[in-house]
């Protein structure tokens, strides 16, 4: 990051929304720059080349999934995308597009301000390390070894495959389709319900308590989540 | 027309078996040239007469081939035994060949028949399908079908209908009886000149065709019938089409309204909350207005859950959103229910207990949510500040295929108007009115609640609880267990 102070897109119709946003995250210690519309959103992002995007889904001209389309297309910057309660397939389907993260409308600063930090930590850290430590969590990549509270957990090798995904993406949801694009390699045969019958069998080997899981949460109608935060 | 022909081939037998006899005769001819010119009369007419004609004249033309050709002349005697040969050969020759040429003739009538009813079959086939596309011609379908059969006057009976869709030639009496039976066995029935002709397709008979006249023989009428039901499946089809299309486009407009209402609703909500949050961060030494701040941002977020629950209800009527439900965690519904009630349950104690191996239910998530952040929200207003709320979720006892997800409050229980309401009738709008009026109870808030539990597969109940309080009660269909897995 060549910049001291992130940059911060916000993409927003309503200007009160956008007035305010653009307040708060300058008083949360960002830079920002707004835009009214997909469109404006697009070229903003083109010339500002900002660290991290806010974007409404429903707009006039280019909708937020166009703007989601159009930073994919340059880059990996993270997406946060704010959506409708009862608008659940446009959330889904910004997060296949490769949104990172959304927060439902309406939605509290805190909040907003808590998804930032995450994302904008995730883009910072540099490549993926080889061991992944959460509290009483511990993923080695390398060895393919699995040690909750001190002990070994012996997974199967899809088990094992969703785990890395979705700690991976700790604290961000990952999606059903993404599992079955990451996992499975989109094998046609695959279906939710494979997903949810392995994610099912993995919470049983990993959890505690599986009736109150302390690692993978369910994101109804998205996926999972993986809920720990990382240990530096 | 046929029968005529045979009529006049009678009479112009002996006519011609004298001609001949006389013509061979008068030109002096032998018993070789008179036998064939005789086998010609027969063949001439059988041709004309039909078989019957034809055997006569063979006997008759044998009788006169005799009398007047064969020695001893002027008698039926035959002297020569070998003219009894030329004679018996002569008869089987000419009785053989006027059977062919009946037997030729009769088939070219019928192929002449069959090529009739092919056209007026395709005449009609034509006039129901090809000529109109447009819906609305089932009377007009039913009138041409009348007209290729050859009906004077009937009618167009479809089933379940009492009147005609359409009568031609007047109204005419009907027996009730023969058009049932006609429906019920699928023959054509007949009486009195009067054919119904039932109207079948696909296993279904759609009607019966009522037809008076000199109608088609049999076999045009069951085919003209076929075609008919055909176009009269076709007309019901269009129809069905037609109204799905209407159906489907109030379905995108419905869903398009509530979106923009939707959207229009939330977005000056979400300023006001943003702005909210944005000014207790000014005024964070002003405890007076931190605390004005405090109340209306309550407000605002009760606000926000009404038209949540509205909305939802609103797409649960228009019919645009059926509950879509998937396997839920009850922890993953209780962590959602407190976070959106995290203002409200600020500094409250709120406990949560999920039984070990209690499966996941089978629920819409957001109505699941709605419901119970609005039984958590009731459960939050009734009790206490410094009681705790309790959040339980385990199988259900009595039924293990359900879950049981409690709200479990100690306030002062249920007041007997909500109780009331919750056993009473089923009709959310009648209820939700009587319910505005007494909107402290949390009663519309609780009667929302029950219509999304409903709406879920589901059911709500509120009971007493032991030692006082109140524990609301939703139950949910639990999600099948997954099986182990390898791999």
């Amino acid at each position: 990051m060549t910049r001291g102070t992130p940059l911060i897109l916000v993409v927003d119709d309503d200007s009160s929304i956008r007035q305010t946003l653009s307040r708060e995250l300058a008083a949360a210690g960002y830079d920002t720059v707004a835009a009214a519309d997909g469109l404006e959103g697009k070229a903003r992002f083109e010339e500002s080349r900002p660290d991290l995007v806010i974007t409404d889904l429903a707009m006039p001209r280019a909708d937020g999934l166009a703007v989601i389309t159009a930073v994919r297309r340059i880059d990996r910057t993270p997406v946060i995308v704010l959506s409708v309660r009862g608008e659940e397939e446009d959330k889904v389907r910004a997060l296949d597009r490769g949104a990172d993260d959304y927060v439902t409308k309406p939605f509290s600063l805190r909040e907003l301000l808590a998804r930032v930090r995450t994302q904008i930590r995730r883009a910072e850290a540099g490549p993926a390390v080889e061991v992944l430590r959460f509290p009483g969590l511990e993923i080695d990549r390398a060895r393919r070894t699995v040690v909750r509270d001190g002990q070994d957990v012996r997974l199967t090798p899809t088990e094992l495959a969703i785990l890395e995904l979705l700690a991976g993406h700790a604290g961000r949801p990952v999606t059903l389709r993404q599992i079955i694009a990451k996992v499975w390699k989109g094998a046609p045969a695959t279906t939710v319900d494979t997903v949810r019958v392995h994610v099912g069998s993995l919470r049983r080997k990993l959890e505690p308590d599986p009736a109150n899981p302390r690692y993978i949460g369910t994101e109804p109608w998205v996926g999972y989540r993986f809920l720990a935060e990382l240990v530096e | 027309m046929a029968a005529n022909a045979k009529g006049l081939a009678w009479i112009a037998l002996p006519v011609a078996a004298a001609l001949v006899t006389l013509l061979a005769r008068f030109a002096g001819a032998n018993a070789t040239t008179a036998g064939f010119a005789y086998l010609l009369l027969v063949l001439g007419l059988a041709t004309w007469g039909g078989w019957a004609v034809g055997a006569a004249a063979s006997l008759v033309a044998m009788a006169c081939f005799n009398f007047f050709f064969l020695p001893p002349y002027g008698t039926l005697t035959i002297q020569d035994p070998s003219n009894w040969v030329a004679l018996i050969t002569f008869l089987v020759a000419s009785t053989v060949a006027s059977r062919l040429v009946a037997t030729a003739r009769r088939r070219a009538e019928e192929a002449q028949s069959r090529r009739r009813e092919v056209e007026i079959l395709y005449d009609l086939c034509f006039g129901l399908f090809a000529a109109s596309q447009r819906p609305g011609i089932l009377g007009e379908a039913a009138a041409r079908t009348l007209q290729a059969i050859g009906a004077e006057s009937g009618g167009l009976y479809l089933a379940g209908e009492e009147a005609p869709v359409t009568t031609l030639g007047g109204d005419s009496e009907v027996d009730r009886n023969l058009l049932q039976r006609a429906l019920e066995t699928r023959e054509i029935a007949e009486a009195g000149g009067t054919a119904y002709l039932p109207l079948h397709v696909g296993g279904t008979v759609n009607g019966v065709l009522v037809a008076r006249g000199r109608l088609a023989p049999r076999t045009v009428l069951e085919s003209a019938g076929r075609l008919l039901a055909l176009a009269i499946e076709r007309e019901r089809l269009l129809g069905e089409a037609a109204h799905l299309e209407a159906v489907r486009e109030s379905d995108t407009l419905k869903t398009s309204l509530l979106r923009a209402v939707s959207h229009d609703l939330r977005t000056p909500l979400t300023a006001m909350r943003l702005e909210i949050e944005s000014l207790e961060g000014r005024l964070a030494n002003q405890p007076d207005a931190l605390a004005s701040l405090g109340g209306l941002s309550l407000e605002q977020e009760r606000l926000s859950r009404r038209i949540d629950n509205l909305l939802s209800l609103a797409r649960l009527e228009a019919g645009v959103a059926r509950p879509r439900p998937e396997p839920v965690p009850p922890s993953s519904l209780f962590r959602a229910a407190r976070e959106n009630l995290s203002l409200i349950l600020a500094g409250r104690p709120v406990e949560v207990r999920v039984e070990r191996s209690c499966p996941d239910t089978w629920a819409d998530p957001s109505l699941a949510l709605e419901t119970l952040v609005n039984l958590l929200e009731n459960a939050a207003r009734a009790a206490p500040p410094e009681r705790p709320l309790e959040l339980a979720a385990g199988r259900d006892p009595e039924d293990r295929e359900r879950i049981r997800l409690e709200v479990l409050d100690r306030g002062p229980g249920l007041p007997p108007g909500v109780k009331r309401m919750l056993q009473g009738t089923r009709d959310l709008r009648r209820n939700a009115d009587a319910a505005a009026g007494d909107s402290a109870s949390g009663g519309l808030g609780l009667q929302i609640a029950r219509g999304l539990a409903e709406a879920n597969g589901g059911s709500l109940a509120l009971l007493d609880r032991p030692g006082g309080g109140t524990i609301a009660r939703l139950i949910l269909p639990a999600a099948p267990e997954p099986e182990e897995v390898e791999g």
